[in-house]
């Protein structure tokens, strides 16, 4: 069993060749498989949810259609518009698939196992910033779209890819932030360690707050509904990859869905305890030798992918100026509100402050918290009742009276003349 | 002292094939970065420099700074560079004219300036200073150990890159920013002027283009129930442009149209 | 084994795919020229002869980007300050205030201006 923080770094350590070879092997053909079977499985799911059946002819219950749409894609004539940066609009899909696989290479997907007689653990390898470096290879992920809407040399492509880049970039900042709260907890950056760290609460639970900003900051990072502005067809038809075809297309389908997977993973890893067993069945860990922690990881795993199905088939897509604003005013001042506060809660628990000082700390953080809602709440109010003076002139249409409509109809006017 | 600098400073073997492998591509791309003709290439090829010294420095054992260098620069300021150069226009290749005036004596100047401030910042670190190896400084972790020194020994220099950090803000600020003459009209306030506007046919929105015509583009402009066109389906950019086509050969003939249905 | 191998083991490993179905495309796709199929897709009109604005970017961007990397430095002071809070204590957590004080301040001043106003 692991139970101390260190012991997957040094099991990895004394990992031979052939077994991280392997390793690595195993888990790009798992992210593969599970890509071809999420496409799958989210067209299945989704079109129950609009009362369809979804694909069901390629396969029993259609479970290889994935497969099927990725050969149709291979036997697709490429194209590059003539307008391209050739060179770019090439490498722009490589670094997008590069990338995508290379963010697994931390995540624990196993406690201690016996793989082919040699004791280790799924995962490929330990560092002790190994959530920073998750980041940082999704930071290098971001030229993959940039570069294709630039390279593109057309307009959709080039504006789906600016949106993209600038809502990820924008989400990216509230997905670290929230992550901070995890660190000061587990005390270390390394995936395994925090792990090790939540055996008694999962973080989802002590640091709610934290898991909600992140679970709401991954669907934006990840391009998703209902942020998918970057897709949004009416408006800038397939985004920064509308001129792409073939196998290029393809790696990108690849790397959005793997990039699911991995913030997937790393939510299940940060804050659901990773491959640990659900609370009350942690005697299952040691089945199969132990492989049956696999079976929790994806359990996990697929929990989240499902939310993100759920969420398509229920949200309409977001206004672009709501979805940043919201990213920027919302969730980034409430993630630093929430690091201070735990931090001062920690700092205070741990100098052995006494109950009454604590108590007082977070009825004074509720109490700001209320002011600052009723100030939010009044400022609302008073727009809502702005708006309800209607115009007795006209009672068939009820329109608001504001100086501010006048001033729109005379620029409307002007701007026709 | 030297003596101790030589043995920290010695490879061993895999370490010097990852330099003998990746120092020269890190040198070709920086050379190549200044000789490419267009900017987002030696945009790109700046980006592998970064990636290629942070892997030096993770080979290095200076794990944590490895991975900053890549969030920070691949990730920040290479994203900063690109934008930058999608200001500037990226299909223009580089001009070699110099508007700056006395743009080479500048530029002679910084890079005296920053080799000098390098070549300063390393003898301080190194000169009559006794090297302690990686071993001891990374004892407690590598980030732990950053964080010790960073935290208490250096707090002064770490409260000072908030106020840089300002600076940088207040800066992109005064260049890229610029105050609306006049408020954004919000999507509640064009539409109570539409419904307020001098035609209530308009209410509803404009037609899309192409709907009920004969063909199914952008450019051709719808057509009313008495099959007129309906000159106000098609963008105003378009007809800026001059893309569109000519509405009068998509009006609806009534005798011909009527026979063709039968 | 050093514990970089194995990242430079999985990068290559998607490299090589990506590589490999870049190059495979080329081969197993038909190639049937037509002048229409290489031009930029623009609704069916004729295709402006380069992107919106020649291409590039409003410089509204810029601004998003600066920003952006100010809140990602602060990030990468978080995570060290965060991983040794227990033996930082009361002064860690003072300076870590400060420090997030005074980045806020150019938040504030930037969301004031309108600069976090999106269109």
């Amino acid at each position: 069993m692991i139970n101390s923080k260190g012991m997957v770094a040094q099991l990895l350590g004394q990992d031979p060749g052939w077994v991280i070879a392997l390793k690595g092997l195993l888990i790009f053909i798992f992210c593969v498989v599970l890509t071809i079977m999420a496409v799958w499985g989210e067209r299945r799911i989704v079109a129950r949810m609009q009362m369809r059946l979804g694909p069901n002819r390629v396969g029993i219950f259609g479970i290889i259609q994935g497969l099927a749409d990725g050969v149709k894609l291979a036997l697709k004539e490429d194209l590059i518009p003539k307008t391209a940066d050739k060179i770019v609009f090439i490498i722009a899909p490589i670094i997008s698939a590069t990338t995508c696989f290379m963010a697994f290479a931390v995540i624990p997907l196993t406690g201690e196992v016996s793989f082919f007689g040699h004791k280790t653990v799924m995962q490929l390898t330990d560092l002790p910033v190994g959530v920073l470096y998750v980041l940082a290879i999704a930071s290098v992920g971001v030229y993959g779209i940039v570069l294709a809407g630039w390279s593109s040399g057309s307009t959709y492509p080039l504006l789906g890819g600016l949106r993209s880049s600038a809502q990820v970039i924008s989400y990216e900042v509230a997905m670290a932030l929230s992550l901070v709260a995890v660190f000061i907890y587990a005390g270390s950056m390394s995936t395994s360690d925090i792990v090790v760290a939540q055996d008694r609460w999962w973080y989802a639970v002590i640091l709610f707050p934290s898991f909600a900003i992140y679970c709401i900051s991954m669907v934006g990072e990840t391009n998703r509904a209902p942020f998918d502005l970057a897709e949004a067809e009416g408006e800038l038809v397939g985004g920064f990859h509308t001129e792409y075809s073939s196998l290029k297309f393809a790696l990108f389908f690849l790397a959005e869905y793997i990039n699911i997977l991995a913030v997937s993973s790393l939510a299940t890893t940060l804050f659901l305890g990773g491959y640990r067993a659900f609370p009350g069945l942690g005697f299952t860990e040691t089945w199969l030798g132990g492989w049956f922690t696999l079976f929790w990881f994806f359990a996990k795993v697929l929990i989240f992918f499902f939310v993100f199905v759920w969420l398509r088939g229920t949200l309409p897509r977001l206004r672009y100026d709501q979805f940043m604003q919201f990213g920027w005013k919302t969730l980034i001042p409430v993630s630093l509100a929430w690091i201070l506060i735990v931090s001062t809660l920690r700092v205070m628990s741990d100098q052995g402050a006494p109950q009454y000082l604590i108590f007082g700390f977070a009825f004074a953080v509720v109490l700001i918290y209320l002011v600052i809602s009723n100030y939010s709440d009044n400022a609302k109010a008073k727009l809502a009742t702005d708006y309800k003076n209607f115009t007795p002139e006209n009672p068939e249409f009820p329109i608001p009276i504001s100086n501010r409509t006048e001033q729109v109809i005379q620029i409307r006017d002007e701007a026709k003349k | 002292m030297i003596r101790t600098a030589l043995e920290v400073g010695m490879t061993k073997s895999p370490e010097a094939i990852l330099f003998w492998v990746l120092a020269p591509l890190s040198v070709l791309a920086a050379i190549g970065m200044l000789l490419v003709k267009k900017a987002v290439h030696s945009a790109l090829l700046l980006a592998w420099v970064m990636i290629s010294l942070a892997i030096f420095y993770i080979a290095q054992e200076a794990l944590f700074l490895g991975i900053v260098q890549i969030v920070v620069y691949t990730g920040a300021v290479m994203m900063l560079f690109l934008f930058i150069l999608m200001l500037v226009g990226v299909d223009s290749a580089d001009s070699l004219l110099e508007n700056i005036k006395y743009l080479r004596p500048i530029a002679v100047t910084a890079a005296i300036g920053i080799g000098g401030l390098l070549v300063s910042l390393i003898g301080r670190a190194t000169i009559s200073h006794n090297a302690y190896g990686l071993s001891i400084a990374n004892q407690n972790g590598n980030v732990q150990g950053l964080a010790q020194l960073l935290f208490t020994k250096y707090v002064w220099a770490f409260e000072v890159i908030s106020a840089l950090l300002i600076t940088a803000a207040l800066g992109a600020m005064v260049l890229a920013h610029s105050n609306k003459v006049r408020s954004k009209f919000s999507q509640r306030d064009l539409s109570a002027a539409r419904f307020r506007g001098k035609k209530l046919a308009e209410a509803a929105g404009l037609p899309g283009p192409g709907v009920y015509a004969l063909h199914n583009a952008v450019d051709v402009p719808a057509r009313l129930p008495d099959g007129s066109a309906a000159a106000t389906s098609i963008s105003r950019v378009l007809e800026a442009r001059g893309d569109v086509l000519e509405s009068k050969q998509f009006e609806l003939q009534q005798s011909e149209d009527e026979s063709s249905d039968k | 084994m050093n514990p970089y191998v194995p990242i430079l083991a999985i990068g290559a490993i998607g490299f090589g795919f990506a590589v490999f179905s870049v190059a495979i495309a080329f081969i197993t796709g038909p190639k049937r020229y037509n002048r229409a199929k290489a031009d930029a897709y623009e609704c069916g009109i004729e295709p402006s002869p380069s992107a919106a604005g020649g291409g590039r970017f409003p410089v509204k961007y810029f601004l998003t980007a600066m920003l952006f990397i100010v809140f990602d430095i602060e990030i990468v002071f978080l995570y060290p300050w965060a991983v040794t809070f227990d033996q930082l204590g009361l002064f860690g957590l003072v300076e870590m205030i400060l420090f997030i004080a005074t980045v806020f301040v150019a938040y504030t001043y930037v969301w004031r201006r309108g600069g976090l106003e999106w269109d």
